[in-house]
């Protein structure tokens, strides 16, 4: 048993309310939205109280077995969850089979919590294979090919990921005897001959890296996020694939630097993954021309400053990687919550479509611009911090060869996001954007939320980096 | 021994009956209690991790996805009429298997068990459940709920497409 059960609610209300919603919304459809907007509202005051409050967080550590990383993990995805059920609620309006689709939110939030409160590796993967199985069925919620197609290929490319897995696992047993976390890292302080557990948490690492898109093994990314309805695209960019993956890698790479020299190759490779999905998920997302692609290409690479940033493995590298995620589901959010609204307004997504949307919807170019401001790492955004902390990082652990590339890449990050908006909303009106009105208020709640959000991690970062540090720092690296 | 061997003998049924059964549903569920054999094989040769794992994974994940999958494509599988005959020859085949495995699946289970120290732990199937992967069954749960509810929101798609 190894989850902390004080974390257990976050993980079975949502599910609870999972089971509830057919029953209870069969005769009014519109009731499953209220309810899981709700269930979810709640569980963020309950997570945000304890993050913020410094005497609750104190008396919460006494009883985590873990970390504050995954307290943290937990606050992002009832954040993310809140933001999409909130925006779907209006969005999804007079959608048959809601109650289904809600349901399937609230199960997946239960499966990443159990993701994120676990410290063993088999139980990791089982709540992630839940997480897909859900995430498969949302994408298909668009009633489309498309839909159908992303849905197919996320499945069928993240299955040989799976596998990779489950061989680590057995492997893992096999030659440590425990998939247990903190009995791994018993093991590694024992000073045992660790070359059979660094090969198979390296096989486990190889298939999170699969479930997280990073270049070689993104082929499942841009069409699984462009034939998802927006809403799920948004749900599945920002925190189902930060956590499915992105999570677990950087779990792995705080167990992997605790094995120092014997995991060299194994990091080193972590590294140039990151650096790759950097520069090909940059450099692809200039070329593309549909909105929601381009958004999935440029979140390829963001996840390649995470992955650059876990591989290298020193405290301040796993505390930009950390600071990164959150903030890369943050503004992907706003960005992906901005083209669901600009789809509603304009019936398209191609940017050869669009153009001058500006005057038609100043706030949802506006949020557009600060998320995309943060994404290319521009100050005072909380973007820019976490870039900041990964470079220096990157510098101060010698590894200046992919320092100033990552830092080069910024600007490619701000080229490509800077023409989608000059693209979308200025110049020249086009007529589908002539026939365009602003979203709805409603739609707009949690995309305003959140670039507020934005800039108030970017302008009190000395308070986010000094709780970081206190959080996730000094509990388990240093 | 011969426990052994009618565990392993009803989970071969199990699986032909899987193979030969005319419905995907039934098949789904033939190979979930395929499954629950296997876990059972495991843990009768003192691998009740392995067994847990067996049941986690495959009777549960393995089980939501086919039954999945089975549901989707079920309205063409009725539509297409195939021929079966092949498959009544299937018991023939596999009974002569399993006379020829008589002489040879013997030994093989016998240098098993010599193994199995391996992979042993302290405990029951139940105690390991209960006491070491309680979290895990959670996940089983979640890994149900999800394919319902996944069958539940594909089901409106499929009759759109229709």
């Amino acid at each position: 048993m190894t989850s902390d059960t004080g974390l257990l609610a976050y993980l079975l209300i949502p599910l609870f309310t999972a089971v509830l919603l057919p029953f209870v919304a069969r005769r009014r459809p519109g009731f499953s939205a209220s309810l899981a907007n709700v269930t979810l509202l709640a569980g963020l005051l309950n997570i945000g109280y304890a993050l913020l409050n410094p005497a609750s967080l104190a008396a919460s550590f006494a009883d985590i077995k873990e970390d504050g990383f995954s307290l943290l993990m937990i606050f992002l995805i009832y954040l993310v969850a809140l933001a999409v059920t909130f925006f779907s609620a209006w969005y999804l309006e007079g959608r048959p089979n809601r109650a289904a689709y809600y349901s399937l939110i609230l199960t997946s939030v239960s499966a990443m919590c159990g993701a994120v409160t676990t410290g063993d590796f088999f139980t990791l993967y089982i709540f992630v294979e839940a997480l897909a199985l859900t995430c498969a069925a949302l994408i298909t919620a668009d009633d489309s090919a498309a839909g159908l197609e992303g849905a197919l290929k996320y499945f069928l490319l993240t299955w040989p990921a799976s596998l990779l897995i489950l061989f680590g696992i057995a492997f893992l047993l096999l030659t440590a005897g425990t998939l247990s976390f903190e009995n791994l890292k018993a093991i590694i302080a024992s000073g045992r001959p660790a070359g059979a557990v660094v090969f198979a948490v390296s096989l486990i690492l190889l298939g999170f890296l699969v479930k997280s898109g990073v270049v070689p093994f993104h082929a499942w990314l841009p069409d699984a996020y462009q034939g998802a309805c927006a809403p799920v695209s948004a749900y599945l960019a920002a925190v189902v694939t930060n956590i499915s993956g992105v999570y677990a890698v950087i779990r792995i790479a705080m167990l992997l630097r605790l094995f120092e020299i014997k995991s060299y190759h194994t990091s080193g490779l972590l590294m140039f993954a990151g650096m790759l999905s950097i520069m090909v998920g940059a450099l692809a997302a200039l070329r593309q021309k549909e909105f929601k692609r381009m958004l999935a290409f440029s979140s390829i690479s963001q996840t390649g400053y995470i992955a650059l940033a876990a591989g290298l493995g020193t405290p301040l590298a796993i505390l930009g990687a950390v600071f990164h995620l959150v903030n890369h589901a943050v503004f992907n959010t706003v960005l992906f919550l901005n083209s669901a609204g600009l789809e509603k307004a304009a019936g398209a997504g191609d940017m050869r479509r669009l153009g001058g949307m500006e005057h038609a919807m100043p706030w949802t170019s506006w949020t557009s611009i600060i998320a995309l401001m943060s994404a290319a790492g521009i100050p005072p955004l909380a973007g820019f911090w976490s870039k900041l902390i990964i470079i220096l990082a990157l510098w101060d652990g010698g590894a200046k060869v992919y320092a100033v590339p990552a830092l080069l890449f910024s600007l490619v990050t701000l080229a490509y996001l800077l023409a989608m908006q000059k693209k979308i909303f200025f110049g020249k009106a086009t007529e589908a954007s002539a026939a365009s009105r602003e979203a709805r208020p409603a739609l707009l709640v949690p995309v305003a939320a959140l670039s507020v959000l934005i800039i108030a991690l970017g302008a009190f970062f000395p308070y986010v980096f000094s709780y970081l540090l206190e959080t996730i720092a000094a509990r388990i690296l240093l | 021994m011969t426990y052994h061997v009618l565990l392993f003998a009803l989970t071969t049924g199990l699986a032909i009956a899987a193979v030969m059964a005319r419905s995907l549903f039934l098949s789904a569920i033939m190979l979930a209690l395929v499954s629950v054999g296997a876990s059972l094989i495991l843990f009768d040769f003192q691998a009740p991790w392995a067994a847990v794992f067996e049941l986690s994974a495959c009777a549960g994940f393995v089980t939501a996805l086919f039954i999945g999958a089975a549901t989707l494509v079920n309205h063409r599988d009725q539509a297409a009429v195939e021929t079966r005959m092949r498959f009544y020859a299937m018991p023939l085949v596999m009974a002569g298997a399993a006379i020829a495995a008589w002489f040879y699946a013997v030994p093989f289970f016998e240098s098993l068990e010599s193994w199995a120290k391996f992979a042993s732990r302290p405990g029951t199937l139940g105690s390991v459940i209960r006491d070491l992967r309680r979290f895990d069954l959670l996940g089983l749960v979640l890994i149900l709920a999800a394919g319902a509810f996944a069958i539940n929101s594909i089901f409106p798609w499929r009759k759109t497409q229709k």
